[in-house]
């Protein structure tokens, strides 16, 4: 029996739609190449009213051409656009809300426009789809937020439409695929056309047009930390977070966050690290974008391997030059991927280190603060538990407290901060602006960037609480408080029970882990400049301009 | 790639100000055409004695932004969003395009007769320093009194908040404040409380002024005083100039903002130097420049090169 509503159904709409479009945009074009100045037309011919449009644009990489195409469309022909962006970055990216081009906004993180998304979300200038983590955000773009265009970047193309996005391909391959086989519209900015690719990154027959645009992607060193700005203090917590977690737990795989604790770290390998006879035992794989503070470490054969999950300005030919170390492509160059990396430091690694700016006496941590809306970016993922995690390694092992036969590892979760930040304002406070940022803006949950339950570690340079081992929420509140120093949540330790802490091993202070604090000195640091991590690299590693100071 | 002009408030005036402009084709026009409207010569009136009063201050400080701003558009130098402090509002809403310099100079001449007619005696206005603005806002409300009323007026930086209201209310509320660890809490030699609500009968009679005033929508953004937000309707700006008196100044956010809307470099008109140090302690990786400590040339120098894109800010 066949029911007539369904044959009279057509499977083909999002298809016929685009083939409609695709045809007419393509009397604008030679073969697939839109030239640029068209590039208003091409977009109100290829974009509808109420189209979800993603717009390439992470903490790095920004499709920037298009991004200022986009605030040029007549909101009568464009307008109701739901946005989906893994970063808020640019100026452009909510003024096409002020001019009344887009609507909503799906994103993973809005840093430097975080006060600007908090005006606009509370004026009922942009409605807020939710927040998400990069891999979250990734995968609803094949789930609930399919596109109907993505509007993407990359360094060159040929004239059939390969792409190829070198050292920074990051996400294009993600965002090209939802888009793509779903019937989507597929535009790359490219910085030139060639008629050969060193590779192909992205093949010809994903991508239904190309636009040269007249500057290339704008393009951050993001993952630059100069060591000058490394103190002591944080050459201590590193000499300790070595002693008293990597070496303790046996990490050999990890992910590092971008502040200068983890870079001291990484700059302590080669010396301090070497002093204690660790290499080859920790940290020897790693889910990290080329942070040249590791130059000194992989110089001195202490990494085995670095996935990445994007590029970073100046390490093109360093990283070219050890493809025994980097993910590579035939060209030589660079394969970043974006969703691969946070998959694999979700996953596949022993441990996460962060930093945070605020921290609630249950470990629950937020770089929100008041009055700006900026969400977390890939932190989130890295930071937690998988719960469905099978494979073991030692350190993940190593998490297991009760010996019942069913138990299994954990991830390591460390954070990594000083008591007070900049400005003398307490890291360790009874309540973070998160909670109040979360309810002036009416979002579901509060803008937590690591739940408490998930930190393992908490590091600073009082000490080391070793949270994972508490057995009840008030020993972990003792255990933390008892490292916070004289914050809010410092104070309220009692002293009395530190002694019984430290035996039971909830928590740690450098000499109980062998850390002379005399020593902790920025001259144990591998490099001390730009110029000494430029040394390491055998000239290599060529810093950006506001890097070099000599 | 962007550039602010950036126009100060009362507080910036110096003896002399309007002589020290440059000797410039623009600045002559400007107090020409200044004169015409007041029916005297604008140059006489910023002497220090002169100064004393707030309608000499508020007119001198017009002008001279106007001027300066005018020398810098001349010269080539274009702004993509205008942000004025205060009385600094009006020259940013002409130098925009919003209101024309006439009716700028007789609605901030009305506005400063209002302003010192309002209080006469026993109120005035205080600085705090080194805590953070939340905290004294906290404390001016968890402190307030109906008899010596207090109210947070300028909230100039993350840590530096004007107060206005009743002189003895305020200086309780300085005490407290070092108590509570500021690093500095003093009164300002001010005796009227602007930016509270104090001012809401001036803020009236200023609304019914300014609604007999054209307003246009402006070619580029003003921020706003009142709200911090970017302002790109004529009618807005006209709104935000009445009731701003009487309303807080939300001067830091307002600067944060411009940053996030893409201002790279910070162009501050004369003979302010204050908004200059604000934005360089708020955002170290945007440029600043006070014309009246660097000059012209140096100003239109680098106003030209980041106009021209070549200076990259990272």
């Amino acid at each position: 029996m066949i029911n007539e509503a369904t044959e009279e159904r057509s499977w083909t709409t999002r298809r016929d739609k685009k083939a409609k479009k695709i045809l007419q945009a393509s009397q604008l074009a030679e073969d697939k190449i839109l030239p640029a100045e068209k590039m208003v037309e091409a977009l109100e011919m290829l974009i509808s009213p109420g189209d979800r449009v993603v717009l390439e644009g992470d903490n790095q990489k920004q499709a920037s051409f298009l991004s200022h195409v986009l605030t040029q469309l007549d909101p009568q022909k464009v307008n109701q656009l739901h946005m989906i962006m893994s970063s808020i970055s640019r100026p452009e990216h909510l003024d096409i809300f002020e001019y009344g081009i887009a609507e909503k906004i799906d994103f993973a993180y809005a840093g430097p426009q975080s006060l600007r998304v908090a005006q606009m979300l509370e004026d009922g200038k942009l409605k807020m789809g939710e927040i998400h983590t990069y891999l979250e955000l990734f995968g609803r773009l094949f789930i609930d937020l399919i596109p109907n265009v993505a509007l993407i970047a990359a360094d060159q193309a040929d004239v059939k439409g390969n792409l190829y996005t070198g050292a920074n391909t990051e996400e294009t391959p993600t965002i090209v695929e939802a888009a793509a086989f779903k019937d989507g519209i597929v535009i790359a900015q490219v910085n030139e056309l060639v008629d050969e690719l060193p590779r192909v990154d992205i093949p010809g027959s994903w991508i239904d047009f190309v636009v040269a645009a007249d500057k290339p992607y704008q393009l951050e060193p993001l993952f630059t930390r100069d060591p000058r700005h490394i103190t002591d203090l944080q050459v201590l917590m590193a000499m300790m977070t070595i002693r008293g977690v990597y070496e303790r737990h046996q990490v050999q795989s990890l992910n590092h966050g971008i502040g200068y604790n983890t870079a001291a770290i990484e700059l302590l390998l080669p010396t301090y690290g070497e002093s204690l006879g660790l290499k080859g035992k920790i940290c020897k794989h790693w889910a990290l974008n080329p942070h040249p503070t590791l130059i000194p470490a992989i110089e001195s054969g202490w990494v085995e391997s670095i996935h990445c999950f994007g590029g970073e300005v100046g390490m093109e030919q360093y990283v070219a030059a050890r493809p025994d170390v980097f993910f590579t492509g035939r060209d030589g160059s660079l394969r970043s991927n974006r969703a691969m990396s946070q998959v694999a430091g979700q996953y596949a690694v022993d441990l996460f280190v962060g930093s945070t700016l605020q921290m609630d006496r249950d470990g629950n941590s937020s770089t929100v603060t008041s009055g700006r809306l900026a969400g977390f970016g890939g932190a989130p993922n890295m930071g937690h538990d998988p719960r469905g995690r099978r494979h073991s390694t030692p350190a993940w092992l190593d998490m297991r407290t009760s010996n019942d036969e069913l138990a299994r590892g954990r991830k390591l979760v460390v954070q990594m901060v000083e008591t007070f930040q900049k400005g003398n304002e307490p890291v360790f406070v009874e309540s973070m602006d998160a909670v109040k940022v979360g309810l002036d803006a009416n979002l579901a949950t509060a803008p937590i960037m690591i739940y408490g339950d998930d930190v393992t570690h908490v590091v600073t340079e009082e000490g080391i609480a070793y949270l994972y081992k508490s057995d009840s929420v008030e020993e972990r509140r003792q255990a933390l408080s008892a490292v916070a120093g004289v914050t809010p949540i410092g104070l309220q330790h009692d002293t009395k029970q530190t002694a019984a802490l430290r035996n039971k091993g909830l928590i740690a202070f450098p000499e109980d882990l062998g850390v002379n604090r005399t020593e902790a000195k920025r001259s144990l640091l591998a490099a001390k400049s730009v110029e000494e991590i430029v040394d390491w690299s055998k000239g290599l590693y060529n810093p950006p301009a506001s890097f070099r100071s000599w | 790639m962007s550039i602010a002009f950036l126009f100060p408030g009362q507080g910036s005036q110096v003896p002399g100000m309007l002589h020290e402009l440059p000797d410039h084709p623009v600045v002559h026009q400007t107090m020409a055409e200044t004169g015409e409207i007041l029916g005297m010569n604008v140059l006489t009136i910023d002497t220090e004695e002169k100064l004393q009063s707030t309608v000499s201050v508020q007119l001198c400080l017009l002008v001279s932004e106007v001027a300066a701003a005018r020398v810098l558009l001349e010269e080539g130098v274009r702004p993509d969003m205008a942000a004025g402090h205060s009385v600094g509002a009006f020259a940013a809403a002409v130098i925009a395009g919003a209101m024309d310099f006439p009716s700028a100079i007789t609605t901030v001449k009305r506005r400063a007769e209002l302003m010192e007619q309002a209080y006469p005696e026993g109120y005035g206005m205080g600085v705090v320093t080194g805590l953070k603005q939340d905290n004294i806002i906290k404390l001016t409300a968890d402190e307030f009194s109906k008899d010596m009323p207090v109210y947070p007026a300028n909230l100039n930086a993350e840590d530096q908040v004007t107060l206005a209201g009743d002189k003895r209310g305020i200086e309780f509320i300085l005490r407290l404040a070092k108590q509570e660890g500021a690093r500095k809490a003093f009164l300002l030699p001010v005796s009227v409380p602007s930016h509270c609500e104090l001012l809401h009968g001036v803020s009236k009679e200023l609304t019914a002024e300014l609604d007999k005033i054209p307003f246009k929508n402006p070619s580029i953004p003003c921020l706003s005083n009142s709200t911090a937000r970017a302002l790109r309707k004529g009618e807005d700006i006209r709104h935000d100039l009445a009731v701003s008196i009487a309303r807080p100044v939300k001067w830091h956010e307002a600067t944060l903002l411009m940053k996030e809307m893409g201002a790279t470099l910070f162009l501050e008109m004369p003979p302010g130097r204050v908004l200059t140090d604000l934005a360089g302690a708020a955002l170290p990786s945007v440029r600043s420049l006070s014309f009246a400590r660097s000059g012209i040339k140096s100003a239109v120098l680098l106003g030209k090169r980041y106009r021209n894109g070549r200076e990259r800010i990272i």
